[in-house]
């Protein structure tokens, strides 16, 4: 075998779970686009824009283990200043007329481009998590996740006591339909291999390690706080892009939307899925947004001609997340990215060196539900990812 | 003029923050005892506040009866399908677990008793009768406010003082698995500490449902998030902190509400949780323990102080 070819072998496995997350995305897409129906084309922006936020949650809470419930207002702020950039100037000047004049005087004429908006929806998003990031990266565990709560009660509130600037509790309407299903299906590919690139990144190493013992990671001096806040902040990023990609494909919002329902939903595919891999951010997408989307179905049209209650699909995602919880606490994937297949194992020797994986019989007997006790050597790893510890003193 | 005017806030205020003074207690009980910040503890009250809708034709006394019982149920039921499955993971698995728990519950109002037409409870008129006392009005529902929410707080002391289980559970609080080493039976303890923290949200949503009257699915969510977050100023590892922080909050949310002008007044929530956000900063655990710190440092440099002149 030619040095070149395990070369390649060994580049394509670096990219290897971000190449076939992507092929997914890109099949679904190529579905979308060939079926050419509009509910499939709206159930598949959905699939992708709950992807991206779940992607900007595993980013943040899956490597550093400090759960968020904020990163929602991040991507409000990105969904309302994308959308003030590209509606109609006359629109603007009626809708939002008593706008304080030093920001009228430059968003009323402002018309830009879905690229242009969304980069500066994302930017704008970066720099509140830049600001909200630094009291939030020095705290751990539960303090940190009130104060994200916070962040996400301050973002609503503000947006709905001023009307000046967002419409207020009304629907905000008039936003131009300029993200097609490509768009976004490309920006969400970009996403998975940023976000992996992250986690194999030394900031990403960093971070998992501080995540797996705060004390062990600081002795080899990880800067634990400085850590947390750059995920943070690419978090933060990720959240605005999907909020002005949100705003442009679903053209109306309101405050509700960027609440406590979506931030539920959003950390209930994270953990189905797994938090501690990129392929559990995207299973776990997909399987809750089928169970959500057929739940919503049955509410609109009904099943088996029994219309199920509004409220259903949400109460569904509450009992499987639930489930995983009891059942899976570490996801379906159980921190596991994608597996090298077995064909190409054999292969070479570089396959067979390369760290994180499991033999194929551990993953059955995992698949299977019987786990641990015979999964013999691989155990102390698919344990390491389980989130099932018991309290132990010092964390009292 | 003024001064009456700032001491009717005050009253206001008082009765507000003793409401939450008891919600947070319930909070840091669970929080104690098994590192649980419950969400779903909101949801007790719109189960409450639903209870009380069916059963307002009975009277007060059978009302408030079976309002009580429903919510301790549903309390216990709460711990044994959902929080004792995982009752040894991590704090950050218990948070989302109740996260579920509150969402799920939510969801199941919304389909079941919370459908069709915005439901309300009438307040008993004799509840908004109001007294002038050296000029200041001050309603029934005040007064019943201050006082159950005295006879709790101190019900509460004395319960976790005196009486056998009490003192199992504040072992449990102090250190779970050394009290299981001792023989307390843990999940007796985590039930009962259930029901107790259903016994507080009924009491705290009877006297909400009669202050506010209307009810819905996510009538939970903001009165938690402010016992919630009060009681994280406190600190959730103390009882005496949690409830102090609550009732600060409490005071200090309808405060800024009454003392803004009125197009800030909506902002509200905003100011109080930029605060929160500043307290958790400086002090993680609560603001009760950074001044027992402070309180040590400083009698320690007290004693050295007086070393050196000696």
């Amino acid at each position: 075998m030619s040095s070149s070819l395990a070369l390649g072998t060994r580049y394509l496995r670096v990219i290897w779970t971000p190449l076939v997350l992507s092929t997914v995305i890109a099949i679904t897409w190529a579905v979308v686009e060939y079926a050419s129906s509009v509910t499939l084309e709206e159930d598949a922006m959905r699939l992708f824009l709950w992807m991206m936020l779940v992607l900007a949650w595993q980013l943040f809470s899956g490597n550093s283990g400090v759960m968020s419930f904020g990163h929602i207002a991040f991507m409000a702020a990105g969904a309302y200043f994308g959308a003030l950039l590209t509606m109609s100037p006359t629109l603007k000047e009626t809708s939002f007329a008593d706008m304080p004049n030093f920001l009228a005087s430059w968003i009323h004429p402002a018309q830009l481009g879905l690229l242009e908006a969304t980069a500066a929806a994302g930017g704008l998003a970066a720099v509140l998590a830049a600001i909200f990031g630094i009291p939030v990266a020095r705290l751990a565990g539960v303090a940190a996740a009130i104060a994200t709560l916070a962040i996400l009660v301050i973002m609503n509130t503000f947006i709905v006591q001023t009307p000046s600037l967002t419409g207020g509790s009304d629907v905000l309407v008039g936003v131009p339909r300029e993200a097609t299903p490509g768009v976004v299906a490309i920006a969400l590919m970009v996403t998975i291999f940023a976000v992996y690139a992250f986690k194999q990144s030394r900031h990403g190493l960093r971070l998992r390690a501080s995540r797996e013992n705060e004390e062990a990671a600081q002795s080899v001096a990880v800067n634990v706080a400085l850590e947390r806040y750059i995920a943070f902040v690419i978090a933060g990023l990720i959240s605005g892009i999907a909020g002005a990609l949100y705003a442009h494909y679903f053209t109306g919002f309101a405050p509700p939307d960027f609440y406590f329902g979506l931030t539920f939903i959003v950390i209930a595919m994270l953990v189905v899925g797994g938090m501690h891999s990129v392929a559990g951010a995207v299973v776990g997408t997909y399987f809750l947004t089928v169970v959500y989307l057929t739940a919503r179905r049955g509410e609109v049209d009904g099943v088996f001609g029994v219309e199920t209650p509004s409220g259903t699909a949400n109460l569904l995602v509450a009992v499987a997340l639930l489930l995983a919880l009891i059942v899976r606490p570490a996801g379906i994937t159980a921190g596991r990215e994608v597996p090298w297949p077995g064909a190409l194992r054999r292969g070479g020797a570089v396959a067979a060196s390369a760290a994180g994986t499991v033999p194929q019989e551990v993953k059955d007997a995992l698949a299977a539900g019987s786990v641990r006790s015979e999964a013999g050597p691989a155990t102390s790893e698919v344990g390491s990812e389980g989130s099932s510890r018991t309290p132990s003193a010092d964390r009292r | 003029v003024i001064a009456a005017i700032n001491f009717q806030v005050g009253v206001d205020a008082v009765s507000y923050g003793a409401l939450f003074a008891v919600m947070a207690l319930g909070l840091a009980l669970l929080f104690g005892v098994m590192r649980l910040m419950n969400f779903a503890y909101g949801e007790l009250i719109m189960v409450g506040g639903f209870t009380m809708f069916y059963t307002r034709d009975l009277g007060a006394l059978p009302m408030v009866l079976i309002t009580i019982a429903a919510v301790v149920v549903v309390a216990v039921l709460m711990e044994l399908i959902a929080f004792r499955p995982v009752r040894h993971a991590e704090p950050l698995t218990l948070l989302i677990t109740s996260f579920a728990v509150s969402f799920g519950l939510q969801q199941a109002a919304f389909m079941t008793v919370a459908r069709g037409r915005q439901k309300g409870v009438e307040p008993y008129p004799w509840l908004t009768d109001q007294h002038h006392i050296a000029g200041l009005r001050l309603s029934n529902l005040d007064v019943l406010t201050l006082l159950v929410a005295g006879v709790l707080l101190v019900g509460m002391t004395m319960l976790l003082r005196r009486t056998t289980i009490g003192m199992q559970l504040r072992a449990s609080t102090e250190d779970y698995q050394m009290a299981q080493l001792v023989g307390i039976r843990g999940n007796r303890v985590i039930s009962f500490a259930f029901a107790i923290t259903g016994l507080l949200a009924a009491a705290v949503c009877i006297l909400f449902v009669l202050r506010t009257g209307s009810l819905s699915a996510q009538m939970g969510v903001t009165p938690l998030l402010i016992a919630f977050v009060g009681g994280a100023i406190g600190g959730l590892g103390s009882l005496t902190g949690a409830a102090l922080g609550g009732f600060t909050l409490g005071v200090l949310v309808n405060t800024i509400q009454s003392s803004l002008p009125v197009d800030l007044s909506g902002y509200t929530l905003m100011f109080a949780f930029l605060f929160v956000i500043g307290v958790l900063v400086i002090a993680p655990n609560g603001l009760l323990e950074l001044g027992r710190r402070v309180w040590s440092a400083g009698t320690a440099r007290v004693a050295v102080l007086r070393r050196r002149a000696a």
